[in-house]
């Protein structure tokens, strides 16, 4: 918990919309799915994906990004968007994608020991 | 690796860091308007849907600074900032900053050359397995053969054998024949046809167990093993350098199986050693490893693989695991005496018993390998380290002295700083980054100058054309010192102004006032600092002239012979596959006597066994009624019949050689003044006869002349004894050559070498130069310190002076205002030059004060470089002491003249 809070200094969102510590993960796992998105696509897709329910604090988004940029996990590009408007996109790299599946294995260890926790209360 | 990718992606996004916030402003601002553009779709109002597409972004500016947060570090923005800072006051001050890296690149520069130099020659281990296990017999300070029962410095091959079967304490031995040898060979080309210019070859004869004691193997083939040094004569191999494959061979990648031919036998090479692998001789890389068992068909022939009594080579021996030094030298004395007494031929005399008793050996590490370069350069080397290392420290000291003023000058800066709240260790560290900036500045443009200087310093040390192949360069370690140096001078130099200039009662900077101007008793420190420059150059210069005089009188020694008009030469004698004793051969030579003495221009030509410093053949001269003289071992000398009047040693009574003097007739020699005061009874002795012991046989000769005593090795020795005999008599296989000339140097070497070609087209020539310049070759390390000293002695003294100069000035420059108010009040212009002058004398005073005591002390150290001087001290301390009075005199008139020319309606504005 201690690791998860400690990512999730600053990313957490006033009002609480994703579990903290995930940002990466779904970002990660938007890019690996999706592909090629810039900055309001990715926030659009998490809240899509998720039915809605994930609400991505979006200006948190990038911060983000440009550490996961510092870290090498994602590449960027200026391209066009549909409207003609100057856009950053992102893809995944090699490393976003291994990192991506260290992520999703702790994610899912600690949900797991999360709802053990909670089953057994 | 992830770490540099890292760091390399932060430096690309700072280095455009304009960029950096416009894309991401365009980035947020596209997000921000997509979100508005799709709320308004849903049917809100535009102002509506703008306000609550901000609200659901976040506070921007936050954001952004999160963004760019996540680039930098604090320590890295702090000391990048502190860089760009500190590049840029040091850029504001360009004079000084200039002059403080070019003094500081001096002192590093010369301190990576002498290092380099330094290194190789004394400090570093051969490139071989552990090297630190190899032990040497005996103290390897000689080469040659001889011929006794017994020596500690060189032993017979039959004994290296019985060595390695016998001993206890090495797990492997090793023999080298102690002369690399110079062959003239020829290089078998691809289709067979031998080459038919021949080259210089520098072959070293080893025991096959050498490479393999070393655990050096081949970068191509294989190296020489125990098998081809079984038996005698049948394994014509050789293991070739990287140099000689690359320079004879082109690095052909089929170099195994290529040939070479050294005197009449071809060598099939079978491997290449690896390129750092010089042999164990520093100072002598070897082109070509042949196996001792050949030793008879490497030219000249050396005979020593059977011979029990041929002491010829060095004996290295790798310790086993756990041997003390000690226990390995008792043994290796036990077998000694056991071995010798062994030997079926051992003639055990009474007299040879009482030498064989005396022989202790001692043994050597050997982990830098052998050398004779380290005996000769060892000392000067070491005193030329101390000689920069002092520069280096005087440097230092003017640049301390120069922050130390900047930071006086900026002390209303860094108290403003405080005051608002900046960390004394920021600012500390803000300074001391400004000292690294300065010192790697210097550093950089020290390598550089470092690289030449290493090159210059190698000719010098040479002391000729061909420059000694020593591994002298910027490597690793090199850098690595040399990097120690510039941080550790940053440290020196930077430290102390850093938290002198933070220590601070902020009031008094911030008021700035002329409380602060009285500075004369403000900066002890820099006078302090100035008074030790003064002293240090004091002890650099003193020392110069010493080694100057020193010079100056080994010069003025007088040889015996007249250095000056003889061009000398080397020809290589036994490249004709003659036997020395061929009358040919002989002929020979006194074809090219009387062609070369034909030339217009030439007064005499000879042949000659030696001239001065290239060894020598030493044999006892047994005269009857003079007992004792068997243990006095005469220079032989082999000459030719011009031979005294080439060199212009006077005839001081009968004759010398002449066409008379043959094979058939009666043995005669010329001797030299001391044979005859010392040697012989008293009388005349010319006419007198005695033997000398040649080949085997007791020789009788007659006396037919005296000649002046000369020098024969070294123009420091007592004087020796020469006995001269007739090449007409006695044969020898000439190697060197010596004409006397008039005129043009050039124009007659031409056709001295034309003419020897004229006798026999392939006589290889070399070593073609003069005699003065031959034996003032063997002041090399004399003139090298000399000059070297002079060099740095006059750059302390000239830093010491720039020192003097900086720090009147900065002190005239705070006394602006002192100085504006006494020639208001009436002081008179020359008053004021006097006040500045009388203050620099006392610094100078008080350094040259100092360095008298310290030079007379440092005398000692270098005593043993020194020659000929007798309270020459005395003199050379006057002298130093007025040439740095004079000069630091003359940095200090320039700020007191400045200072006299104040004008005292500016002055008293001032501040």
């Amino acid at each position: 918990m201690a690791a998860l809070s400690r990512l999730g200094k600053d990313l957490r969102a006033d009002r609480d919309e994703i579990p903290p510590g995930t940002l990466y993960l779904l970002v990660l796992k938007t890019l690996s799915v999706r592909g090629r998105l810039h900055g309001y696509e990715i926030a659009e897709g998490i809240q899509q994906a998720s039915d809605d329910v994930l609400q991505v604090e979006e200006g948190s988004l990038y911060p983000a990004l440009q550490r996961m940029l510092l870290k090498g996990w994602v590449n960027a590009e200026w391209g066009v968007t549909a409207g003609n408007r100057r856009a950053r996109y992102y893809t995944l790299t090699q490393l976003g994608r291994k990192q991506l599946q260290a992520e999703i294995s702790q994610f899912e260890r600690v949900i797991g020991a999360i709802t053990r926790v909670v089953q057994t209360a | 690796m992830e770490f540099i990718r890292e760091m390399l992606r932060r430096y690309f996004t700072l280095r455009r860091r304009d960029q950096f916030e416009n894309d991401l402003a365009d980035e947020i601002q596209l997000h921000l308007d997509l979100r508005e553009q799709q709320l308004a779709e849903r049917g809100l109002t535009p102002s509506e849907a703008r306000r609550v597409a901000r609200l659901r972004f976040g506070n921007t500016t936050r954001l952004k600074e999160k963004s760019r947060m996540a680039w930098t570090s604090e320590i890295l923005s702090n000391f990048l900032q502190d860089v760009t800072y500190g590049a840029r006051s040091l850029l504001h001050t360009r004079v000084l900053t200039a002059v403080a890296i070019l003094s500081l690149a001096l002192g590093i520069g010369a301190n990576t050359a002498i290092f380099s130099l330094l290194d190789a020659v004394l400090l570093r281990s051969l490139p071989v397995r552990d090297p630190g296990q190899l032990v040497l017999l005996g103290t390897g300070t000689e080469d040659g053969i001889g011929s006794s029962i017994a020596d500690s410095e060189l032993y017979s091959y039959p004994f290296y054998r019985e060595l390695l079967k016998r001993n206890q304490v090495f797990s492997d031995v090793a023999a080298i024949f102690s002369m690399t040898d110079d062959v003239h060979g020829f290089v078998v080309d691809e289709s067979d046809q031998v080459k038919p210019e021949s080259e210089m070859m520098h072959v070293a004869l080893v025991s096959g167990s050498y490479f393999p004691m070393l655990g050096v193997h081949a970068q191509v083939g294989r190296m020489l093993q125990e098998g081809d040094d079984i038996s005698q004569g049948d394994h014509p191999v050789a293991v070739i350098s990287q140099r000689f494959w690359r320079r004879a061979f082109s690095s052909d990648s089929n170099i195994l199986g290529r040939k070479v031919k050294l005197g009449s036998a071809f060598f099939n090479v079978v491997g290449v050693a690896p390129d750092e692998f010089f042999g164990t001789k520093v100072g002598e890389a070897p082109d070509i490893w042949v196996p001792a068992s050949m030793t008879k068909s490497v030219p000249p022939g050396w005979d020593f693989n059977t011979g029990n009594f041929t002491q010829c080579v060095n004996i290295i021996g790798r310790l086993k695991a756990g041997v003390s030094l000690e226990t390995a030298t008792s043994n290796v004395n036990v077998l000694l005496q056991q071995i010798t007494r062994g030997f079926s031929d051992a003639d055990l005399s009474q007299k040879n018993l009482q030498t064989l008793n005396k022989i202790k050996v001692p043994l050597t590490p050997v982990a830098t390998g052998l050398s004779s370069l380290r005996q000769e350069f060892s000392q000067p080397l070491q005193i030329l380290m101390g000689v920069v290392v002092l520069v280096l420290l005087i440097a230092c000291a003017n640049i301390g002295n120069l922050l130390l003023a900047r930071s006086r000058a900026r002390a209303r800066e860094l108290g403003v700083r405080q005051a608002l709240g900046a960390h004394r260790g920021r600012l500390i560290r803000q300074l001391m980054t400004e000292s690294l900036l300065l010192a790697l500045g210097g550093g950089a443009l020290g390598v550089a100058l470092g690289a030449v200087a290493i090159r210059v310093l190698i000719r010098l040390v040479s002391g000729g054309a061909d420059t000694i192949p020593v591994a002298a360069g910027l490597d690793l370690r090199v850098l690595g010192f040399t990097c120690a140096v510039t941080i550790l001078a940053a440290l020196l130099f930077g430290t102390v102004p850093a938290v002198r200039a933070t220590r601070l009662s902020l009031t008094d900077s911030l008021k700035d006032g002329r409380a602060s101007s009285n500075t004369s008793a403000r900066n002890p420190l820099a006078k302090a600092l100035v008074i030790a420059q003064v002293c240090l150059s004091l002890v650099l210069m003193v020392g110069a002239g010493l080694f100057i005089r020193t010079l100056v009188n080994l010069n003025n020694i007088d040889p015996g012979f007249n250095r000056q008009g003889v061009l000398r030469l080397n020809i290589d004698s036994q490249s004709t596959g003659m036997k020395d004793s061929d009358p040919r051969l002989t002929a020979m030579f006194r074809q090219i006597e009387s062609l070369v003495s034909a030339i217009p221009g030439v007064k005499a030509a000879s042949f000659s066994a030696f001239t001065f410093r290239e060894g020598s053949w030493n044999e006892a001269m047994l005269v009857p009624g003079m007992p004792g003289n068997e243990n006095i071992g005469v220079h032989q000398n082999v000459v030719g019949d011009g031979y005294f009047a080439t060199m212009q040693i006077s005839l001081l009574a009968g004759r010398t050689f002449n066409p008379g003097d043959s094979a058939n007739s009666q043995r005669v020699a010329v001797i030299s003044e001391h044979i005859a005061q010392t040697l012989f009874p008293p009388g005349n002795p010319i006419g007198r006869h005695f033997t000398i012991h040649d080949d085997g046989k007791d020789i009788d000769h007659e006396v037919i002349g005296i000649v002046k005593d000369v020098k024969f090795s070294d123009l420091r020795e007592k004087t020796k004894n020469v006995n001269y005999l007739s090449y007409r008599q006695r044969s020898w296989g000439f190697g060197d050559f010596e004409v006397r000339y008039t005129g043009d140097y050039s124009a007659i070497s031409h056709a001295v070498q034309q003419t020897i070609h004229s006798v026999n087209r392939t006589l290889p020539i070399m070593n073609v130069t003069t005699l003065d310049e031959q034996v003032a070759r063997t002041m090399t390390n004399q003139r090298l310190v000399a000059q070297l000293s002079t060099f740095f002695g006059i750059l302390a003294a000239f830093l010491s002076c720039i020192g003097v100069y900086g720090v009147m000035s900065y002190t005239i420059s705070r006394r602006t205002n002192e100085i504006g108010i006494r020639i208001a009040l009436g002081a008179d212009r020359s008053n004021v030059r006097f006040l500045v002058m009388r203050e620099t004398l006392m610094l100078v005073s008080g350094g040259i004060a100092l360095g008298i005591p310290i030079a007379l002390a440092g005398r000692r150290v270098i005593e043993t470089m020194l020659y000929g001087l007798h309270g020459t001290e005395v003199a050379s301390i006057a002298v130093s002491t007025a040439l740095l009075l004079a000069a630091a005199l003359l940095a200090g008139f320039l700020p007191a003249h400045r200072a006299s020319m104040v004008d005292p309606i500016v002055a008293l504005r001032f501040e």
